[in-house]
């Protein structure tokens, strides 16, 4: 049996978490407060996965960027690959927050980009 | 680059001296340019300078600087009326902590009568009464009413200003590089282009040695000597309300308490003899000898109190006097070696130095019509509500507060830039934007953009103050 | 109604950020018929708007939001309910006549230098940052030394970088954030710097901006000296001992082109003192009774114009509070004058209110001087509660029941928070 130390993301509290497996199975997980810190800790574990928020060059508006973030998290190793990819992005405004700017990021499902704020016309 | 051109009077450097020769000039009828290395003027050991307009009296009169810094200080009333820079005669303090100390107060006394200064001494009663924050331990000062304050670089940019409305040119961003004999005078050349001029001026600051010896009129040496000084925070104005000299001595090399022009005190400055003459740093201990000497004036100043420091090369010469004149070189003359009371003197220096020119053969025939006055700044920050209520009337982009520690607004700012600002630092030492206790943290993007849209110039191409300093690079893709 | 203006409302708000926004939507709730909110900004939601990570809102909206979401969702709400927003907004003064009417100065290009007058006034002018100048870093002054929270405006909402090889200064959260931000637009982050033997910012951005990244957290270490004429060549940093002085013997020099300091938040309050309102020396912020009422009857603050905060959810907790009892003192609803004083005991350094009521339930927000791990938190001889650590970057919050204070007699409290 060996374990793994994390400190949870899931909210600011920031739980550091310990993790006892088995090769790959799971034994046991502990630290958490609540119940996504377990679900962090085994997600980590298996397969860890990150979000990110940037920005987009936006057209036609006061600001320069529009804010947007990930639907859903894409692996860790490759945050910089879909960072890159959402840069490519162009839009023009108006734009609605909550606006979903490209689907399926990377191929991956579910990854979309979605827009955090509203912006007008200038 | 400028085409190649020629003019009667070139000046290099555009220090509070440099600016004030060029202003002088600029009365007469004759063709002057003034070439600077910076994007700006001002931008050298003006900006940095202490900013005290001394009464004359801490200098004896067998020097030339002894004999300049009265009449400069006489001039700066019609020079504040015309070209209206922050400048107050809030009078200085020579404080004594000994009875030894009081005789030097009275050697000083002595001198300031011969040099026709007015002065008062104070006794202890009397100092309390009027500076209550001052240290017990003083017992008596020398009281000097005509010693003031001024924000140096305003006074550079107003002076340039007035200058150049008379007809003055300015190129800036033009580093001399040689200067050279030929037919009907010297040829300057210099990273923006080459001039021909019949007489140049040396008022090159802690470069002017380097630029002497371009035509081998390198008769002296700079060696620049670094002062650092500390800003404190806003919310000690009115904790001393004149400037406060100690008595001078070795140790404190006239390290003294500074209530600025817009009420803001500093402390400084240091003097220490460097080799380099792009040393502008500051240390841990330029700032503890300036605060272990100042606490010992004023107790409740500290460190923590500190917003910003910073420090300057003065340009002291090797002779330890003004070098002001004609040399060795037809046509070459300098205005070197300026440093304490330079500032002062500067008004005194273009007019000695203007005089002389015209024994040589300059011809000084003034033109019929001279335009004294430049338009002064706004100051929204220092008007009254009902003032204030009016700027917005005739102008909303006074509603729109740019610099919110400072309240400097968005017309104050694009007035800046349309009287010359190129930088932030031109901004800022303009208007004040940047110079409060979040030091531009707030309006250093809304500045720039002001920047970007007046000088019509991509927004990563804006600097600092010129050179490289750049601010921002573009992202990405842009790159 | 966004952009609109009157001249007399039930309760003015000062600052359009979460702080403000929450004390408008409480004083609402409180009976406040006519409520403004004034914002300097172009818009409202001040600092969220350029906040763009996620980590707001868990606790308000039990779910975890970007910045600007958080900003753009509460504006909605102050919208809905009829509050008036007023952009682009700047108060230069504040008086109180002797009805206790008070008049805002306020400066905007189209109503000019107006007077708005309020029965009540909620402060909510948030915070601005440490600059060089407060840590007196020596060296030259080049360009690319600039607090983080300009930085990420610069990134955020212009779209350029502060530069390509990036320190940081100081492990706050904003710092940390921006780690990650310059690292996906590309910069490269060659540390971050740490004066203290911990992080300052929360230990879960210290693993999403830092770790994730490999970029390295220097603890006990910090920057001595700036070097560059134009533009910033390199820091100096060296390691600190016990004592936090810099062992310069073992200094080394980084290059980089760009110093971001993350050294901590200062509330913005030179309105506040330009009108004579008491402040904590050591908050920064006004001395607060129960209410959050300030020492001027009628003003009331909250947000980290008060004391900083670490998460906007507290902040918007808070604001709510002070404005729903502005929005009772418009109704010239008085609550009974606080009895208790509260006093921050062994290694407290502060705690906000600064004084209680033993009539209702009050939300006590406090910091610690020192980490303890565990530690034992003591109200008076009221309470006792056992924290698995403390540590000066995360702020406290107890809650403190009214049952409690029956039984207390005295007219101080002390709160201690000593190793368990």
């Amino acid at each position: 049996m060996s374990t793994e130390n994390y400190v949870c993301i899931a909210c600011p509290i920031g739980c550091p978490l310990e993790l006892v497996h088995e090769g790959d199975q799971i034994v046991d997980v502990s630290g958490n407060k609540c119940v996504r810190g377990a679900k962090y800790a085994r997600q980590e574990f298996t397969d860890p996965r990150r979000t990110f928020s940037t920005t987009v060059p936006i057209e036609g508006s006061n600001w320069a960027r529009l804010p947007v973030k990930l639907a859903a998290p894409v692996p860790k190793d490759r945050i910089l690959e879909a960072a890159q990819a959402v840069h490519q992005l162009r839009v023009q405004a108006p734009i609605r927050m909550g606006e979903v700017l490209a689907r399926d990021l990377l191929g991956l499902d579910g990854v979309n980009v979605v827009a955090t704020r509203s912006l007008g016309r200038a | 680059m400028r085409d190649a051109t020629t003019c009667d009077v070139a000046i290099i450097g555009g220090g509070i001296v440099g600016c004030m020769i060029a202003r002088e000039l600029s009365r007469y009828r004759l063709k002057v340019v003034l070439v600077e290395k910076e994007a700006e003027v001002g931008f050298g050991t003006t900006k940095t300078n202490s900013g005290i307009i001394h009464p004359g009296h801490h200098t004896t009169l067998d020097t030339l600087k002894g004999r300049l810094v009265v009449k400069g200080n006489q001039l700066y009333d019609t020079l504040q009326a015309e070209l209206g820079f922050g400048f107050r005669r809030i009078g200085e303090l020579v404080v004594a902590r000994t009875e030894e100390e009081v005789g030097v107060l009275r050697e000083m006394e002595e001198l300031a009568h011969q040099k026709g200064v007015p002065v008062e001494m104070w006794d202890q009663a009397r100092l309390r009464r009027e500076e209550p924050n001052l240290s017990r331990e003083l017992i008596a000062a020398l009281f000097a009413p005509t010693a003031g304050v001024i924000n140096p670089y305003e006074l550079a940019f107003a002076t340039i200003e007035s200058a150049v409305l008379n007809g003055v040119e300015l190129w800036v961003d033009a580093l001399v590089t040689a200067i050279d004999p030929v037919d009907g005078g010297l040829r300057v050349t210099t990273r923006d282009g080459e001039l021909t001029a019949h007489t140049v001026v040396n008022a090159a600051g802690v470069f002017s040695d380097r630029v002497a010896a371009m035509v081998g009129a390198d008769t002296f040496r700079i060696l620049p000597r670094k002062g650092e000084e500390y800003m404190l925070d806003g919310r000690l104005k009115g904790l001393v309300r004149r400037l406060v000299f100690p008595v001078p001595n070795k140790v404190s090399k006239g390290t003294l308490i500074i209530p600025t022009y817009d009420g803001t005190i500093m402390v400084g400055p240091t003097a220490i003899d460097t080799d380099d003459r792009h040393d502008v740093s500051t240390s841990p201990e330029g700032a503890r000898q300036i605060f272990d000497l100042v606490r010992g004036l004023c107790p409740s100043i500290s460190e923590r109190d500190t917003i910003s420091e910073f420090a300057g090369l003065r340009a002291a010469s090797d002779t330890g006097d003004f070098i002001i004149g004609r040399t060795a070189v037809p046509g070459f003359y300098n205005a070197a070696g300026i440093q304490s009371p330079g500032l002062t003197a500067a008004p005194a220096i273009a007019l000695y130095l203007i005089q002389q020119m015209g024994e040589d053969g300059l011809a000084l025939v003034e033109k019929e019509r001279w335009e004294p006055q430049v338009e002064h700044p706004v100051r929204f920050a220092q008007r009254s509500v009902e003032e204030q209520r009016a700027l917005v009337e005739a102008d909303p982009a006074h509603g729109r507060v740019v610099c919110r520690c400072e309240l400097v607004t968005e017309a104050e700012v694009r007035a800046a830039i349309a009287h010359g600002a190129r930088t932030v630092d031109g901004v800022k030492f303009r208007t004040r934007t940047g110079m409060g206790r979040c030091q531009g943290g707030f309006c250093t993007t809304r500045v720039m953009e002001l920047l970007q849209e007046e000088l019509d110039i991509p927004f990563h191409s804006l600097t600092k103050r010129g050179g490289g300093s750049w601010m921002v690079t573009p992202m990405g893709e842009e790159a | 109604m966004f952009g609109r203006m009157n001249r007399r409302y039930d309760t003015v708000v000062v600052g359009g950020g979460p702080a403000g926004m929450g004390a408008a939507l409480g004083a609402l709730d409180a009976g406040a018929g006519k409520v403004l909110v004034l914002e300097r900004d172009g818009e409202a939601g001040g600092i969220l708007n350029q906040c763009i990570h996620a980590g707001f809102g868990l606790q308000y909206f039990r779910e975890e939001l970007t910045g600007p979401e958080y900003a753009e969702r509460f504006l909605a709400q102050v919208i809905d309910r009829d509050i008036d927003v007023m952009p682009s907004s700047y108060v230069t003064g504040l008086a109180v006549d002797s009805e206790g009417t008070k008049q805002v100065r306020v400066l905007n290009e189209r109503a000019g230098l107006a007077s708005i007058e309020a029965a009540s006034v909620v402060l909510a002018m948030g915070c601005r940052e440490r600059t060089r100048g407060s840590i007196r870093i020596p060296g030259t002054r080049p360009a690319g030394v600039l607090t983080a929270g300009l930085a990420q405006k610069l990134v955020n909402q212009k779209g350029y970088l502060p530069g390509k090889r990036v320190a940081i200064l100081g492990s706050g959260d904003i710092g940390l954030i921006m780690a990650r931000r310059l690292t996906l637009e590309g910069a490269e982050v060659v540390g971050v710097f740490e004066l203290m033997p911990y992080s300052n910012g929360l230990n879960r951005n210290v693993v999403q901006c830092l770790d994730d990244y490999d970029i390295p957290m220097h603890l006990s270490t910090t920057v001595v000296e700036i070097h560059g004429r134009d533009r910033l060549e390199a820091i100096t940093v060296a390691p600190v001992d016990a004592h936090l002085q810099p062992q310069l013997d073992k200094a080394r020099k980084v290059p980089c082109d760009t110093l971001l300091l993350s050294i901590g938040l200062i509330p913005d309050n030179e309105l506040a003192r330009q009108i004579g309102i008491q402040l904590d020396p050591v908050t920064g912020g006004p001395v607060v009774s129960s209410t959050l009422e300030t020492s001027l009857p009628g003003v009331f603050a909250c947000g980290n114009v008060l004391h900083v905060h670490d998460v906007v959810d507290y902040v918007t907790a808070e604001s709510l509070r002070a404005g729903g009892f502005a929005g009772e003192w418009s109704r010239e609803i008085r609550r009974p004058k606080d009895s208790i004083q509260l006093v921050p005991g062994n290694n407290v350094r502060y705690c906000v209110p600064h004084t209680l009521s033993p009539d209702r339930e009050h939300t006590v927000f406090m910091r610690v001087k020192q980490r303890v791990e565990p530690a034992r938190l003591r109200v008076g001889g009221l309470m006792e509660k056992t924290l698995r650590f403390v540590i000066p970057a995360e702020m406290i919050s107890l809650k403190i029941q009214p049952e409690m204070l029956d039984r207390f007699h005295g007219d101080r409290l002390t709160i201690d928070i000593d190793p368990a």
